[in-house]
């Protein structure tokens, strides 16, 4: 029985993988613009002014996300992530775990959230 | 067995599992991705409680219900653990399907730059190995007992994912309690910390293939009675070298000097070196364990036992006379291999309430139906069998078809694995 279910359930999990690897290899998304994210630039004054938890931007290479939204579902605890709202927050976003930047998913993900760009400082 | 030790494994379990969900139960999530996180934090919890049932203290197993209950309890929480943390990374990607199938395998790419993705594939992949040698019977113990730690190990990667997820309390905790679980295991078990010393005295074929082994103890024994069974090792001797390895053996008697006589059957490469064991060969005796024939009740018994299964009523029989009517149906292959035969016979021969059928079965197995009385002889009886795992089914079967409860029929494995 326990024979039965380890070899069951673990090669439904690796055809899952392997379906999902393959998937995501031949997956050919059409390209959607954010122009009009792209053409609002914000200041960092503007973006201190979002640094409660329910409202929450950050600037992150310098685009600004609004991750209001997004927050509760960080993996990590709120008091890792909450003191970086209203923040300039690319270094944080660029070392998180000892050092390591983020993986490609989150940037993928952090898009979504884009609002603007930075505005350059004089 | 006493309701509170009935409850205590659901209980610790219910504590084990959901102290971690409830402390880490999402609030504002989606659906799926809370169910990951939640299948993750499940499967974590049920690792600790699997980690937990391997330390074998004398106390607490008695008070849990036994080291056979809790091994059964091992092997189901171990199992569910991993199909639940298999589970795990499949929803969180399921959870980025919605926007795009590549944001759905970016979460469980191995391919990405991403140390917690990483190191869940490293422990999963541990789990998914260590348990697949759990499976593999013909395996040598020893070498079975090392690829079955890459289970510890894949547990101990898996909260080190939890750690670099940046989940830093709930990580530690975890990763805390595991370690400390498997040093326990470890010291007190594998490197034989909870034995006792003792030292063989003598060493007596009783069968082909099997020896009785006298132990003395060289400082405090063990609280032993006859029926219960230790885990041994063997050591050094004048000219014999033990594998060092702990087994379960059954205590076939005890002497006045709490000297330990137990029964030990070539079953395996370290089992068939101790069929060359000599006096002042040095053990280690770490127990007892197992409560099959402890409170028999005054009610007429029947007692089956299939080759080395018989070693806990000769170890019975040994120390007191039956006091209610008895049957002992003894069955093994031919004359070779029945152990404490003669013995057997001359017990019975003394004591009135004792009869004895002495059946040489072959290879096959007997057919039981008609080995055993039909249900109006059995009526009152309390029913104890012991044996391969086989024997063991083939007569509870019986036993159930011919309407004996459940509750009146006892039975010990004695494969740990």
């Amino acid at each position: 029985m326990t024979r039965k279910l380890y070899i069951v359930s673990t090669t439904v999990f690796w055809l899952v993988v392997f379906g999902l690897g393959m998937t995501s290899a031949l997956w050919n998304p059409v390209e959607q613009g954010d122009a009009q994210a792209q053409g609002k630039t914000i200041t960092l004054a503007e973006v201190a002014k979002h640094a409660a938890a329910g409202n929450c931007w950050m600037a992150i290479r310098g685009s600004v996300y609004d991750l209001s939204a997004y927050l509760p579902a960080h993996p990590s605890p709120p008091d890792i992530v909450q003191p970086w709202c209203g923040k300039e927050a690319t270094e944080a976003y660029n070392t998180k775990t000892k050092g390591r930047p983020h993986a490609p998913y989150a940037d993928e993900l952090l898009a979504k959230y884009r609002i603007g760009t930075l505005a350059k400082v004089p | 067995m006493s309701r509170l030790r009935t409850s205590s494994l659901p209980v610790l379990l219910l504590l084990f599992v959901g102290l971690p969900v409830f402390w880490a139960f999402p609030d504002e999530l989606p659906l799926w991705r809370a169910t990951g996180v939640l299948l993750g934090w499940t499967g974590a919890g049920l690792l600790l409680f699997s980690l937990l049932l391997m330390v074998r203290e004398v106390r607490l197993a008695s008070s849990l219900g036994g080291l056979e209950r809790i091994t059964a309890w091992h092997h189901r929480a171990g199992m569910a653990a991993y199909v639940l943390l298999l589970a795990h990374p499949l929803t969180l990607a399921a959870a980025g399907w919605a926007e795009s199938p590549e944001l759905a395998w970016q979460v469980i790419s191995p391919l990405s730059e991403n140390w917690p993705v990483w190191l869940g594939w490293v422990g999963l992949i541990l789990l998914m190995l260590g348990l697949a040698t759990t499976f593999m019977s013909r395996l040598a113990y020893g070498a079975w007992r090392w690829l079955h730690s890459l289970l510890g190990l894949g547990a101990l990667i898996g909260f080190v994912h939890i750690l670099q997820l940046g989940i830093s309390a709930g990580g530690l905790l975890a990763l805390a309690t595991a370690m400390l679980l498997l040093l326990w295991r470890l010291l007190r078990v594998d490197l034989g910390a909870a034995a006792k010393p003792y030292i063989v005295t003598s060493v007596r074929s009783v069968a082909q293939s099997m020896v009785e082994v006298t132990l003395k103890p060289l400082g405090v024994p063990i609280d032993a009675a006859p029926g219960q069974f230790a885990l041994t090792a063997f050591f050094r001797g004048p000219r014999y070298q033990g594998c060092g390895e702990f087994h379960p053996f059954t205590i076939s008697g005890i002497g006045d000097g709490h000297e330990l006589r137990i029964g030990v059957k070539a079953l395996g490469d370290c089992t068939r070196r101790m069929q060359r064991l000599e006096p002042d060969v040095a053990a280690r005796v770490h127990g007892p364990f197992g409560e099959f024939l402890k409170d028999v009740p005054s009610r007429p018994l029947l007692w089956v036992a299939g080759g080395i299964g018989i070693t806990p009523f000769i170890g019975f029989l040994r120390q007191q006379a039956v006091e209610t009517p008895t049957t002992l149906i003894y069955l093994y292959r031919g004359e070779p291999d029945a152990a404490y035969l003669d013995e057997l016979a001359s017990l019975a021969k003394d004591s009135p309430g004792l009869a004895l059928q002495a059946v040489a079965t072959g290879t096959d197995m007997p057919d039981m139906n008609r080995l055993l009385p039909e249900f109006a002889a059995l009526a009152n009886h309390e029913c104890y069998v012991c044996g391969p795992p086989g024997l063991i089914a083939a007569v509870s079967q019986a036993l159930l078809e011919r309407s004996i409860p459940n509750e009146r029929i006892h039975f010990e494995h004695f494969d740990f694995r």
